[in-house]
């Protein structure tokens, strides 16, 4: 209680400048918020319509599948995708996340060996790494507004692992955007690529759709848009998880913000009641003079 | 609908719509089965394209609009085109020189590449390369 008044204003001063960053952090958090935002909107009509397109074909393909990526294999390798941030001061958007996979290995009792980890993100590269999990590919580095150009190439990488038969079943695990103060754990499977989800959406009475014509073959569209479809969907994970990483950035800088005006406020009440002691004793020693001259 | 002469285009990629157009009469796509024109009231179709350009006219305004698309797919209708793929260009807004130099580059990990897969991603870049190319100069 009796810290001396010289300590306690230093203490306000730095807890001072501490909220000043972690106010800045939140602003340019929220900045790249509304921006990602703005971007997700143009994938997600673009995603929509190749959802249509492969619903329409799931409909109409009826043939072989084989060779293609609806094709399910015998699952000897288990791949997983990871989508963490970089960096930290995001709350427990990573921490949540990488236990949730843990969790959802534990559950499948996968063995490391039957398991491949691919890292978006170097907090979750460094946790599997560590722990010794094959990681067979990790990224770090993603842009704050990652556009498609630039997932491409990890997209690219992710479907040409699974043609290699590096592993049989992808799944995509990532902090999905719910708002902007609650994130939600997803984990998906989304090799090989499946078609349950579309049909039930599509019985939507509202949205009645047109049949088409399929040329030159369903085959020969399927060829084209699976992949097309395989890599939008990953890449919309992607940008979800950075949408959400943005998220949970503005929400921790916002409560360590707060935090610190608290700090600052008891600091505040110290500092006065010191200073307010330090007052009364200097009265009672003049007071005491006087009197001592007094007599 | 029945005397419908022209019919809407749109370009959908992850980036959102880059071209939109109310009223082409004719559209001009290379599938993968070979060269197609889209008029108005055609039945609905699903085709796959090629790395290749797209055309899209107006004659009667005159209106002519050349894109690079890098593959995807077309859908058709009720009137309205949409090309989905994951990278397409206005013609008069592809770099030249940055399309020249992917070019160069393309070639050069085709010469180098080892083995089938990177002997496919080189063809891949070269074919956009070039595509882009020919829809900006018409080389």
């Amino acid at each position: 209680m009796t810290a001396s008044l010289q300590g306690i204003q230093r203490r306000i001063s730095s807890t001072q400048s501490t909220r000043q960053i972690t106010n800045a952090m939140k602003m340019v958090s929220t900045a790249k918020l509304a921006k990602i935002q703005r971007s997700g909107d143009g994938y997600r009509v673009y995603a929509s319509y190749l959802q249509n397109v492969v619903a329409h074909l799931a409909k109409a393909h009826l043939g072989d599948v084989s060779g293609t990526l609806l094709e399910t294999r015998a699952a000897k390798k288990i791949g997983y995708l990871v989508v963490t941030s970089d960096r930290g001061l995001v709350g427990g958007y990573n921490s949540t996340l990488i236990k949730a996979v843990m969790a959802d290995i534990q559950q499948r009792q996968l063995s490391k060996d039957q398991l491949v980890i691919l890292a978006v993100g170097g907090n979750g590269a460094d946790f599997f790494k560590k722990r010794g999990f094959n990681v067979a590919y990790e990224y770090r580095g993603v842009s704050d507004v990652p556009d498609f150009n630039e997932v491409r190439g990890i997209v690219k990488m992710v479907t040409t692992m699974y043609d290699n038969e590096v592993f049989d079943e992808l799944e995509v695990a990532y902090q999905h955007f719910v708002s902007r103060i609650s994130n939600e754990v997803r984990v998906v499977k989304m090799l090989p690529v499946t078609t349950d989800d579309l049909e039930a959406k599509e019985e939507n009475p509202d949205t009645v759709p047109p049949e088409y014509d399929f040329e030159p073959s369903p085959e020969d569209v399927l060829e084209v848009v699976l992949p097309q479809y395989a890599q939008s969907l990953i890449y919309g994970s992607i940008l979800d998880a950075k949408t959400a990483e943005h998220a949970a950035s503005v929400t921790s800088m916002s409560a360590a913000s707060d935090n610190a005006e608290e700090v600052i406020n008891k600091l505040r009440l110290e500092f006065n009641r010191a200073r307010q002691s330090a007052i009364t004793t200097e009265i009672t020693e003049i007071t005491g003079g006087m009197a001592a001259l007094e007599d | 609908m029945e005397d419908a002469h022209n019919f809407k285009v749109a370009v959908v990629t992850p980036a959102g719509k880059v071209f939109d157009y109310g009223k082409a009469t004719l559209v001009v796509l290379h599938t993968v089965s070979g060269e197609t024109g889209v008029m108005a009231n055609h039945n609905p179709f699903v085709s796959a394209l090629r790395i290749s350009e797209v055309k899209v006219k107006n004659d009667d305004e005159d209106y002519q609009e050349l894109l690079a698309v890098n593959g995807g797919f077309v859908e058709f209708t009720n009137n309205q085109l949409t090309i989905v793929a994951d990278a397409a260009e206005k013609a008069a807004d592809i770099d030249v020189n940055r399309a020249e130099t992917a070019r160069q580059r393309a070639e050069r990990r085709l010469k180098e590449a080892h083995d089938k897969r990177e002997q496919d991603r080189a063809q891949a870049a070269l074919l956009r390369a070039v595509n882009r190319i020919h829809a900006a100069t018409g080389r």
